[in-house]
């Protein structure tokens, strides 16, 4: 009754803490939108690999740039005890040139399990020499189906025959061609130094280079428990190096260093958050000690007025979550594409839950004060 | 038998040298059905003796029977339940709700119980017709005269039917007149009521509205 009579009776002050509270909530939902985001827009192309492991080159820190592995390793690889599948996957760096000018994309060679693709437009696999399926982001720049790119400075043309999503790498579109494309463009890119120098001819390396891979993607057999993997990783030795595609993707290009900047901004915010309610109550609760005194001395117990400040702080902080919500989709919304912004239910819940807590935490300042109201201050206790 | 029995009742605040002795072996009976006036200056001792028989203030000595209950032995649990149900309180910054109506403060003491029945709402709108305060019922305390607020607290205190009325200082804020208007109109329900009623005071000229007086010097009785 009184909480609620309260709210209602002063909207405008409690609004704008809830405004003020909303704002660090959308923050605090924007941040874990743009962490999923700059997860999935950095690595999505690797930690959506369908395989139990990656095997990596050994002593390459889990590189898929630097990563690359013989024939004769994904022989070894594929003969290892415990492993069910092993599918190559390639890796390279590309400039694409549009009409309107160069964009950096990353090539991708897979050979097989084209179906872990999810096609948003046009055709899936199998793919023929020179086709690529597309990470839809490249539409902002101006990629479409049917479409043939240029790959610069290595002269090399892809055909554009499907769009997939969620498959971008280090914030650029992924092109995923068949293993004999990625060859092709791989070595072009890396021998161009050998075939452009006076005599030079790369013909000596590309037979032995045949049948290469960036990195390993392996189906283990049996148990997929931890135990597993490690005894997985002991066979196959030094020379590799061994992870989970989710492990992978957080490994190079500054991922652990960029994603707890980004937590920490959201940690913050939730310190800020719950600072700002808490002081709020708390100057609140000083200002009403008289009433609180009264209604104690009337024989209201500190459960009950313990309780009135608690609905009070649920409801503020409902009213500021739906305030969150509305501003983090406006912002969202009206954030440019190339923004990682990706909201998760689940991070949402969790950034909400979390602003629940934090508030509630804030608030036990104000708890502690009320409850330490002596009712007995109700009457003029001015005298001695 | 009496209603009230305050028997030797003594209390101090602070230790040692500091030590202050705000009552000094106070005692006094109230039967049921009187109103009595605890006179005093200003450090006097009555509002520390109004906290004690109120349940507010554990005494240092001494013990506070009301309607066969020892008042004094309470928990502050138990304490503010036995206020709930058997004390009336008129506070002299009256500490109306500011963000509740008139009405709504008055069922403020229903709710604090538990929940509002219609027989509380029925006895809230007939105080205030009681009190004058029909028309006012849905304004807040803001929008009342000081007169009209120190009658709403007045009628608050009524809402749960208490055993007895403590006021504390009635007629500080209001002017003779009006301080006898209103005491006139406390002293008329009580008598009604057939109710008890501790009223404090320094104001020497409202004590010939009660049945009887007590007079306290330096926390000590003044016969």
């Amino acid at each position: 009754m009184l909480a609620l009579k309260e709210l209602l009776n002063s909207r405008l002050k409690f609004g704008l803490i809830a405004l003020a509270i909303g704002l660090v909530v959308s923050l605090t939902m924007l941040m874990a939108a743009m962490s999923e985001g700059l997860i999935s827009g950095m690595t999505g192309a690797k930690e959506s690999l369908q395989a139990d492991l990656l095997v990596f080159q050994g002593d390459t820190q889990l590189s898929l740039e630097r990563s690359l592995l013989s024939a004769a390793d994904l022989d070894q690889i594929r003969n290892t005890s415990g492993v069910d599948d092993v599918y190559p996957v390639g890796h390279a760096m590309a400039s694409v040139e549009t009409g309107s000018g160069n964009f950096d994309a990353r090539v991708l060679g897979l050979g097989g399990h084209l179906e872990q693709l999810p096609i948003v437009e046009g055709a899936g696999g199998p793919l023929g020499r020179g086709d690529a399926i597309v990470d839809v982001t490249a539409k902002a720049e101006g990629v479409s189906i049917g479409d043939t790119v240029r790959l610069s400075p290595i002269d090399r043309e892809l055909t554009i025959v499907g769009f997939t999503e969620g498959r971008r790498y280090v914030m650029s579109p992924t092109f995923y061609v068949d293993m004999g494309t990625w060859e092709d463009l791989y070595l072009a890119s890396a021998l161009a130094p050998v075939d452009t120098a006076a005599g030079g001819g790369s013909g000596a390396v590309r037979g032995p280079f045949s049948g290469s891979a960036s990195i390993a993607a392996v189906t283990i057999a049996g148990p997929h428990d931890a135990a597993s993997v490690e005894a997985l990783a002991a066979r196959l030795g030094d020379r590799f190096e061994v992870t989970t595609p989710e492990k992978a993707a957080m490994a190079g290009n500054g991922m652990s260093v960029m994603v707890l900047a980004v937590d920490g901004i959201q940690v913050v915010s939730l310190i800020i958050g719950a600072l700002v309610i808490g002081v709020f109550f708390y100057v609140t609760t000083l200002h009403k000690t008289g009433q609180i005194a009264a209604i104690k001395a009337l024989g209201a117990s500190n459960g009950y007025v313990g309780r009135q400040l608690m609905l009070q702080v649920t409801i503020l902080v409902a009213v500021a979550a739906a305030i969150g919500i509305v501003l983090a989709l406006g912002l969202g919304s009206a954030m440019p594409p190339a923004m990682a912004f990706e909201p998760q239910l689940q991070s949402w819940l969790t950034s909400l839950v979390a602003v629940f807590l934090m508030a509630h935490l804030g608030s036990l300042f104000s708890l502690r004060a009320i409850l330490a109201v002596d009712p007995a201050s109700a009457l003029n206790r001015t005298e001695p | 038998m009496s209603l009230l029995e305050v028997r030797r009742l003594s209390h101090r605040y602070g230790d040692g040298e500091a030590a202050v002795t705000a009552l000094d072996e106070v005692s006094f009976s109230l039967d049921q059905g009187l109103l009595l006036a605890i006179l005093g200056p200003s450090g006097s001792g009555k509002t520390t003796l109004l906290s004690i028989i109120a349940g507010l203030l554990t005494p240092t000595s001494g013990e506070v029977v009301l309607d066969g209950q020892a008042v004094h032995l309470h928990s502050a649990r138990e304490a503010a339940r036995f206020r709930r149900r058997n004390v009336g309180i008129v506070f002299q910054e009256y500490h109306l709700i500011p963000y509740l109506t008139a009405r709504e403060n008055l069922l403020l003491v229903p709710h604090l119980r538990g929940r509002i029945t219609e027989e509380d709402r029925a006895r809230a709108d007939s105080l205030l017709g009681e009190f004058g305060l029909g028309a006012r019922a849905r304004h807040k305390p803001a929008q009342l005269s000081g007169g009209e607020r120190q009658r709403v607290a007045i009628a608050r205190a009524f809402m749960n039917q208490p055993a007895v009325m403590l006021v504390d200082e009635p007629t500080s804020h209001l002017d003779t007149e009006r301080g006898r208007q209103v005491l006139q109109l406390l002293r008329d329900h009580i008598h009604g009521r057939a109710m008890t009623c501790v009223m404090v005071t320094h104001d020497q000229r409202m004590t010939d509205q009660a049945d009887q007086t007590v007079r306290l010097v330096d926390g000590v009785v003044q016969s």
